[in-house]
Parts: structure tokens; sequence; C-alpha cells
């Protein structure tokens, strides 16, 4: 069963170790983390965990968690 | 012989870009599904946290403390390259930074007079280090079908750039201290 957008928020504010009331759709990543590492990490564990992948154009498009989220989806297998 | 500031310098640079390297790949092997590559970068994560030990055992031998670093020569590379973004991305600059690596410790054994104790650390490295180029080349080849050699190939390339750009602009911003490693010519655009 694919994901639901609240369930792929909250991976996200787990992989990234903030407060899951933080992580709404326009939040901006790079507001809720400065660490470049760790956003590459999240993004990987994102990959990991839903078995899709990331290249430079998609993530090129992707400012939010909304973004973020919806480009999951897109890719779901 | 105590070290001279520049020597102790470039040795607290490498054991930071050791400790740099060790925490980004265990935060990976964290996150990493089991597999051949979770199994081998763990073994990477080890050998880095290793080689910061020798680093800091080399420079206690010589009676002298490590000088406190908050960046590695690593962290340029995200400015310089972009983030990577995928695991094969990660791959690609590894095997990299991995090269400049080797390339770097040969450079510094080739020194003349180079201590005893730096020798000893330089060769225990590099042992593990010809490991890490061979993991990750064999990892880069097992994606060929999934991303496609173009595509692995281009990345490399990028990455590849970007560390010859940030190398050079290592080599000028430290330039007094890291002339000593330097031969007659510039060879910050070596491979």
């Amino acid at each position: 069963m694919a994901p639901t957008t609240e369930e792929i928020c909250g991976r996200i504010a787990e992989a990234l170790g903030v407060r899951a009331e933080r992580v709404t759709p326009d939040a901006a990543l790079t507001d809720l983390v400065s660490d470049s590492y760790r956003l590459v990490e999240m993004a990987i564990e994102l990959q990991e965990d839903y078995d899709v992948v990331f290249t430079q154009a998609d993530l090129s498009a992707v400012t939010t968690v909304g973004d973020l989220t919806r480009l999951v989806l897109d890719r779901l297998p | 012989m105590p070290l001279s500031d520049d020597e102790l310098w470039v040795l607290s640079y490498y054991r930071t870009s050791e400790i740099n390297g060790s925490l980004f790949f265990g935060r990976l092997a964290r996150t990493l599904r089991p597999s051949p590559i979770q199994h081998d970068l763990t073994k990477h994560f080890a050998d880095e946290a290793q080689h910061a030990w020798y680093w800091t055992d080399c420079l206690d031998r010589l009676g002298a403390r490590p000088v406190k670093m908050s960046d590695a020569y690593q962290d340029q590379y995200l400015e310089a390259a972009g983030l990577p973004v995928n695991l094969m991305e990660i791959l690609a600059i590894t095997l990299v930074f991995e090269r400049r690596v080797i390339n770097q410790y040969a450079k510094h054994l080739a020194l003349p007079d180079v201590t005893p104790e730096v020798k000893e650390t330089i060769d225990r490295i590099m042992q593990d280090e010809r490991w890490h180029v061979q993991w990750v080349r064999d990892a880069l080849a097992g994606m060929e079908d999934k991303f496609g050699k173009d595509t692995i190939d281009d990345t490399l390339r990028r990455f590849k750039a970007a560390d010859a750009e940030v190398y050079a602009r290592t080599l000028e911003e430290h330039e007094a201290r890291l002339g000593f490693l330097l031969g007659p010519r510039d060879q910050a655009t070596e491979d």
C-alpha cells in the first residue's frame, strides 16, 4: 500500500531529527535543518525506505516538504 | 625532532578529514538497508575511525596535540559539486575522494625526511585505502543496470572536476602550510 503524505512527513521529521509539527507541506527544508549533510542523509533514507531513486533534476525542483512528499509519491514503483 | 607548525597542521588536517569521513559514513551505514553495500560501507566507516585514531596516536608519539579544526576537505565538495542526491552519487564522490587521499598520502611519503611515525601511519592507512577504492569501484559497476554507465561516468567526471577545484583552492588558501608538500611545480591539477 502506498504511503500517505503524513507518513512521509513523519519519516522526514525522524530523519532530520525535528519535531513532527514543524514538518508541514509549506515548510522549507533548509529552514528545518541547516546542515547539508543532514539533508543528504534524509534524501538517502527516503530512497531506501520507499525504494525510489532521486536525480539531481528531481531535487533541484524541491524546496519544501510538500515538494519532497510529492516527489516520493511520484517515484513509487 | 619536534614537528614544525606546518607539519602539525597538516597531520591534524588529515586527522580531521578522517574523522569527518567516519562520521558521514557511520550515519550513512545506519541509514542503508542490509546489502553488500551496507556491509562494505560499515567497514569503510570503521576504517576511517581507525585512521583518525592512528593520526591521533601518531601525533601523541611525536609529542604533539592535534590542532582543533572545524572544517575538513570533504566539506568543500558540497559547495563545489552540489549535494549528492542518491547512493550512486555518494559512491562516486567517495571514489574521487579516496583517489585524492591515496595521491596525497603518496605525495607525503615521497617527501625527504618523513619521520618514522608518520611513515608507519601512512603505510597502515594506505593498506585500507586501496580496498576503499576497490569496493566503491565494484559497487558502482554493480549499479550500471540501475543508473546507466553513462550517468555514472558523467557523475564521476563532475565530482572529479569539483575535486580538482577544491584541491587547487585548498593549496591556494593554505599555501604557506602546504608548501612543504609541493614540488618545484604547482601540482594542484595533478590527478
